[in-house]
């Protein structure tokens, strides 16, 4: 009888624990509780892995809300191939990218803005400095593995590389910190 | 194999030399800080997670989104569902109504000025069910979207409804103040009735008539 004529953004109610694929269904339906539970998920790793990319806070910020703006664009074509939280990890490094692009600053540069607290501990303080010394790749799966507690099949996921490629990249960013941290040391 | 000092990287590398690797750790203290230095490293890092408060994200995100047309690039998923309900819900309003304008035993002759006794209110029947009554909800819920998707068309449209710039402006001026009084109309009518399906659909179809009024004019002012 009626029809709505204009389109209207909705929040109808989710499962109390929803798999991936019914979150998937609802994102692609456009439900903002479906995307307000992928933020409650995942937005404080999210945050911190691009704190690490970006170097602040509030570029962090502007890289997890750009990476909702393009997982709703993007997810009626996401098929399922990667777990969803796999896909937009994989979207928030590139938006994290997009963003360096953008600033023209290379993560090697200056990736740490933000000034640590006084309260942190001098290996923590040169591990952060060696951090930024790292390559991309090995930076990339350092932060993912050590720091954000990923496993080397979701970081082989984001990363689209295999997985041992991933624990490869992990040994190599380990080596040279060491070696960095062993140096400073002397 | 003989485990050495020059070992250690590839017992980090490759956890089946561990075993060896910490024989040799025992007699070897230079080993042992370079074994303390690569664990310190991992726990450090959990370490650097970094976690702040952020209350304005989420909110900044779902009015961004809530701009956003629809995922799919069509009617959001409870519009289409809502079209079923409201299917659903007409049927069991009309099937509740014929049922009554088959029952003649409950019918009285409808007198002048009546309401005829297929459209009688069904609250005085006695009869309306909890579903009836959810139906009638549903489509009351609905109609107040649909006013409101309509509000926002008007809004588009005023300043061409406050000074028509052409004939046809001012012929849809006066066409859509009709149209506002009989809907007024009607709905005061509805208040007294709301389970009248006639008035209902009466209704319905001024709203839809003033939508298309709307877009014509809304049409025609762009291709001005």
């Amino acid at each position: 009888m009626w029809e709505i004529g204009l389109q209207l953004r909705f929040a109808a109610s989710l499962p109390d624990n929803p798999t991936d694929a019914e979150l998937a269904t609802e994102c692609k339906r456009g439900n903002l509780r479906a995307y307000e539970r992928l933020y409650d998920l995942h937005s404080a790793r999210m945050k911190s892995v691009a704190f690490h990319m970006l170097g602040s806070h509030a570029d962090a910020e502007d890289a997890v809300q750009e990476t909702f703006l393009k997982v709703y664009k993007a997810v009626s074509a996401f098929e399922g191939q990667s777990s969803l939280a796999t896909w937009i990890y994989r979207i928030l490094i590139n938006c994290c990218y997009d963003v360096l692009r953008r600033q023209q600053r290379r993560a090697e540069a200056s990736p740490i803005r933000d000034h640590p607290s006084h309260s942190d501990l001098p290996l923590k303080i040169a591990l952060r400095g060696a951090l930024s010394a790292l390559n991309e790749r090995q930076r990339l799966v350092f932060l993912l593995f050590e720091v954000e507690g990923l496993k080397h099949s979701e970081i082989a996921g984001i990363l689209e590389v295999p997985e041992g490629t991933s624990r490869s990249w992990l040994f190599e960013a380990k080596r040279e910190l060491k070696r960095m941290l062993t140096e400073s040391a002397v | 194999m003989k485990f050495e000092c020059g070992d250690l990287e590839r017992a980090f590398e490759h956890a089946q030399l561990m075993p060896e690797a910490r024989e040799h750790l025992k007699h070897c203290a230079a080993c042992r800080k370079e074994y303390r230095l690569w664990n310190e490293i991992s726990s450090t890092a959990r370490e650097l997670h970094e976690e702040w408060d952020t209350p304005a994200l989420w909110p900044a995100i779902r009015d961004v989104l809530g701009k956003l047309p629809n995922p799919q690039g069509r009617r959001p998923w409870w519009a289409a569902q809502r079209t079923w309900m409201l299917t659903a819900a007409a049927v069991v309003l009309a099937s509740t109504v014929g049922v009554f304008s088959v029952a003649p035993w409950q019918q009285h002759p409808p007198q002048e000025g009546q309401e005829p006794a297929a459209v009688r209110p069904l609250a005085s029947s006695g009869n309306r069910d909890l579903l009836t009554e959810q139906a009638l909800a549903e489509v009351e819920r609905t109609e107040s979207a649909y006013r409101q998707s309509i509000d926002k068309l008007s809004h588009l449209a005023q300043s061409e409804l406050l000074k028509p710039r052409s004939t046809a402006g001012v012929n849809c001026k006066e066409k859509l103040k009709l149209l506002d009084d009989a809907i007024a109309e009607t709905r005061a009518n509805l208040e007294q009735n709301r389970y009248n399906m006639r008035l209902q659909t009466a209704l319905a179809d001024l709203y839809r008539e003033k939508k298309q009024a709307l877009q014509e004019l809304l049409t025609s002012d762009q291709k001005n």
